[in-house]
């Protein structure tokens, strides 16, 4: 099938998933969430304000009209102002997407490049001590919480040895540098552990088939066979890995954010949820599933371009 | 070869590294710069919404009311600001007028023509009160002008149902009489309305800005304050410059004795007495305190977690930390805890059930172990430092006594908490808040009455407050203003949920009371009818109380005049930073 067409085709599914989310916002919001009114208005809420605030929000609308005002806004992004802060949502989220992803984006290439490596290395001396060793060390990196690392880190790295900066932000390049360094390094260890399991799982299968034999017989050296000829092999597992959690680089890292006062979308999000701030609930959900659906075609796509066995149907 | 260029590679690499991490900002000592924190989210900067104390507080850095608490007197004591001096009240109590200060410039910006800055006049302020109560906008600080300025409600309420309201509709009780006179007009007498007018939500804006910026006016403020913030982002920092064009403020001679010596040195200096303002948003403990001991921040309250650490048994300052030049602040706080009954359950109207709960209650161990030992116990619901609180009182079911508790239990029909249902205790869900709803629970069994511990998100606590799906639970109250008849309220039957009595106690004979006190201007006839009303309330015990928790705050040596209070709205200004003590103290750090 041509690739557009096949785009086109998963594009058009969007839809009924979007609704489906719509859907789902809705449910959550009016069977669990607390009333926003009363958040809004605080301790000095009166029933009379109370009324006015849902009628001004558009809270005391039949409910078939609430969810047409989620669709709406779904399909047109345009979400509007937040309730609790009255800023613009798409500022908001212009404001945190950057620093959010001036620390996940990193953070998160580092981490799988240095873990696919060390898994292409460990995978080759599968039972052997390097081996052995490398799995108990990322067990013992996913046992510790990640809270450990950060306040360690921020402990000792940034207070005892004065390396890096405690805490804060500034925008703009190269002025959050010396700021992201360290839950940079944080994130990679946090990451590091799981993705290397993961990757050396992937290595494995691939280090013994049959095209590695043949290869060793003729004599490749053992870089040009891991690095050429494993690696190309287990890229479809690891595309999918990859490209599948960029999404959620784009929302941030709640805790990261929180210890090193970085203004990301994590916090953003999060205080979004305590506040019950429907307008901000629906753009994260609604853009976290676009670029979920967006990112999957993505990995079709490049499984095509990877192992040009795979036709897209 | 290959190997070395690896480990040239690499070396590269931790250099690079390296020269970034040694880019760790260094202090500025050239010029008085304070570093303050925050711990939470400021929401933006419209003084119609700063209603809570992050928000309200930088809104006060900009913008600027009639009145302002005297920096340096306790009690708490209003003081002219933008008015010239204290308002003409009227015999009836009902009319206010206020000259205000002539010469007073909004802050430059490219919403006035030329970009300059125009003269405050008393319009500003009718505008400003209109625009809190504008129905459209919904002001959240409304509830302090509601129902209190004639035909302001009425023109609220017209103009709710309209699509545009009109500001330049004249209303009775709000009227600019010339440019520097302002003449409020209440409804009925309501004494503590010149709270209100110390409080952001009333601070004056320009009309021409709030137009210039539409529903961007949050994020761009412009007043007549001490400080110049030219955009407000949703950064974690936010850097404020001395405002060029503020008017002649100094520092006041007026002072309790406590403070003369700040009074001594600084009155008559003009304001501020910093260059640049720096907030830090920290919600966290750890990195506030860390950044405290680097000398990034001035002044911080002491985190939980740290307090042994820096606090001795005896309430000194650690010596590691004094011998850095630190030094420790100890301040009540105008705020009580407590534990509420549901009062619409049959089960909590019997009065012996709710004396046998507060006296099991162990308040002096829920002391020591969630507030350090720091907190005064609550003897009634007004705490120390305003009228209505009475010293030397002690509620007779304050102190935990088993026995007692035992036999009122018994004479309230449930001898060992038989024939008790399970008692539900809901909470906020920090982990704080669950480890005194477990206290509270052990405290209760120990005379044989089961409680349940539910945690909440905050606002579904509310939610459940409001809905009445609670029974008992524990909660807070801080002070909106420095007035017993803030604490009172809570127990004013008409102020059931949603409004502030969340646990609609409601006793005619109270609440006659207290409305006969509410409308009286702060007299000792009115003291002592809010005596009465506290003693009545404990002997009631329409909820349990907890305690009055003090504040303790940390400050280096190089931040000079700072009062701790708990209105710290404009507090900035009056601070000043020790250049060469900054340098000598960061040495130690």
């Amino acid at each position: 099938m041509n690739t557009w067409l096949y785009v086109l085709r998963k594009l058009i599914y969007t839809i009924p998933v979007l609704l489906g989310v719509c859907f789902l916002i809705f449910l959550l919001f009016n069977v669990f969430s607390p009333d926003p009114a009363s958040i809004i208005l605080g301790k000095h809420a009166t029933v009379k304000q109370i009324e006015e605030v849902r009628n001004e929000l558009g809270l005391n609308k039949p409910y078939f009209l609430q969810y047409l005002d989620i669709v709406k806004s779904a399909f047109t992004f345009d979400f509007g102002r937040s309730w609790q802060t009255k800023q613009d949502i798409w500022d908001m989220m212009k404001q945190g997407a950057v620093p959010s992803m001036t620390l996940t984006i990193p953070g998160f290439m580092i981490s799988t490049v240095f873990a696919i490596i060390i898994s292409l290395v460990v995978s080759f001396y599968r039972g052997k001590l390097l081996d052995k060793g490398t799995v108990i060390l990322c067990v013992a990196l996913m046992s510790i919480p990640s809270l450990a690392y950060i306040l360690f880190g921020q402990w000792f790295f940034a207070y005892k040895m004065s390396w890096f900066e405690i805490s804060g932000y500034e925008s703009g390049f190269p002025y959050f540098i010396p700021y992201i360094i360290l839950p940079v390094l944080i994130w990679v260890f946090l990451t590091i552990g799981p993705d290397v399991r993961f990757f050396r799982t992937i290595m494995l299968d691939e280090i013994y088939q049959d095209y590695v034999r043949t290869a060793r017989a003729k004599g490749l050296s053992e870089t040009t066979i891991l690095f050429k000829h494993v690696l190309k092999n287990a890229m479809i597992p690891i595309i999918t890995y990859v490209i599948i959690q960029l999404p959620f680089l784009i929302l941030g890292a709640l805790l990261l954010e929180s210890f090193f006062s970085i203004p990301g979308l994590g916090g953003i999000t999060i205080s979004a949820v305590y506040a019950s701030d429907l307008p901000v609930i629906k753009a994260m959900t609604v853009l976290t599933a676009v670029a979920y659906i967006i990112f999957s075609i993505i990995t079709d796509v490049l499984y095509t371009v990877v192992d040009p066995r795979v036709s897209l149907k | 070869m290959g190997k070395l260029k690896v480990f040239g590679k690499l070396t590269l690499v931790a250099s690079m590294l390296v020269s970034f991490a040694a880019c760790t900002k260094k202090q500025n000592l050239d010029e008085k710069v304070l570093n303050l924190v925050v711990a939470s989210e400021v929401k933006g900067m419209d003084p119609i919404y700063a209603n809570d104390l992050y928000s309200s507080n930088e809104v006060a850095r900009v913008y600027e009311g009639l009145l302002e608490y005297e920096y340096l007197k306790r009690p708490y004591t209003l003081a002219p600001n933008l008015a010239e001096s204290m308002p003409e009240v009227s015999a009836d109590g009902l009319t206010y007028t206020f000259k205000i200060k002539a010469g007073v410039f909004f802050q430059d910006d490219k919403a006035f023509p030329n970009g300059k800055g125009r003269e405050l006049v008393a319009e500003d302020f009718v505008y400003s009160i209109k625009r809190l109560a504008d129905p459209k906008l919904q002001g959240l600080g409304w509830w302090m002008i509601d129902g209190k300025i004639a035909g302001l409600n009425e023109w609220r309420d017209k103009y709710s149902k309209e699509d545009v309201v009109d500001y330049s509709e004249t209303i009775e009780g709000l009227k600019a009489l010339d440019r520097y006179t302002l003449q409020f007009k209440l409804s009925k007498p309501f004494p503590q309305f010149l709270y209100s007018l110390a409080m952001p939500f009333t601070f004056a804006v320009a009309k021409e800005v709030v137009e210039f910026y539409g529903k961007e006016f949050l994020n761009h403020p412009v007043g007549t304050g001490p400080f110049v913030l030219p955009v407000f982002t949703q950064e974690k920092r936010l850097t404020y410059t001395k405002n060029p064009t503020f008017r002649k403020k100094t520092f006041p001679s007026e002072h309790s004795e406590e403070f003369a010596s700040i009074a001594k040195e600084n009155a008559g200096k003009d304001l501020p007495l910093v260059e640049k303002l720096v907030v830090n948003i920290m919600k966290e403990d750890q990195p506030r305190w860390l950044n405290f001991q680097k000398g990034n921040l001035d002044f911080i309250s002491i985190p939980k977690d740290n307090f042994d650490s820096a606090v001795t048994p005896d309430n000194g300052l650690a010596d590691t930390l004094a011998k850095k030049g630190i030094s420790l602040l100890i301040s009540p706080q105008l705020d009580v805890t407590y534990v509420a009954f549901n009062h619409d359950m049959d089960l909590f109207k019997n009065k012996k059930l709710r004396q046998a709960m507060a006296l099991a209650y162990d308040s002096k161990t829920s002391n020591k172990l969630f507030y350090n030992n720091t907190a005064m116990s609550a003897q009634s619901i007004v705490p120390p430092g305003i009228a209505g609180n009475m010293p030397n009182y002690v509620s007779p079911f304050r102190e935990r006594d088993l026995e007692k508790a035992k036999s009122l239990l018994a004479e309230a029909g449930f001898a060992d908490g038989k024939g008790l249902p399970e008692i539900t205790y809901d909470c906020p869900n920090s982990t704080v808040s669950r480890q005194q709803g477990e206290f509270f629970m052990k405290n209760m069994a120990d005379i044989g009455i089961k409680v349940k511990v539910i945690q909440n998100t905050w606002p579904e606590l509310q939610k459940k407050i409001d809905k009445r799906q609670v029974q008992m639970w524990g909660i807070a109250w801080g002070a909106d203003y420095p007035d017993a008849e803030n604490f009172l309220q809570l127990l004013y039957g008409p102020n059931r949920s949603p409004g502030a009595n969340g646990s609609g106690f409601n006793n005619p004979q109270f609440n006659e009371l207290f409305k006969k006190a509410s409308l009286m201007q702060d007299t000792p006839e009115r003291t002592a009818i809010y005596e009465k009303l506290n003693r009545m309330a404990s002997e009631e015990v329409p909820i349990i109380y907890g305690v009055h928790r003090q504040k303790y705050t940390m400050k280096h040596g190089w931040l000079k005049n700072y009062v701790s209070t708990d209105f710290d709205a404009g507090q900035a200004m009056y601070l000043d930073v020790d250049l060469t003590k900054k340098a000598e103290d960061l040495d130690k750090l």
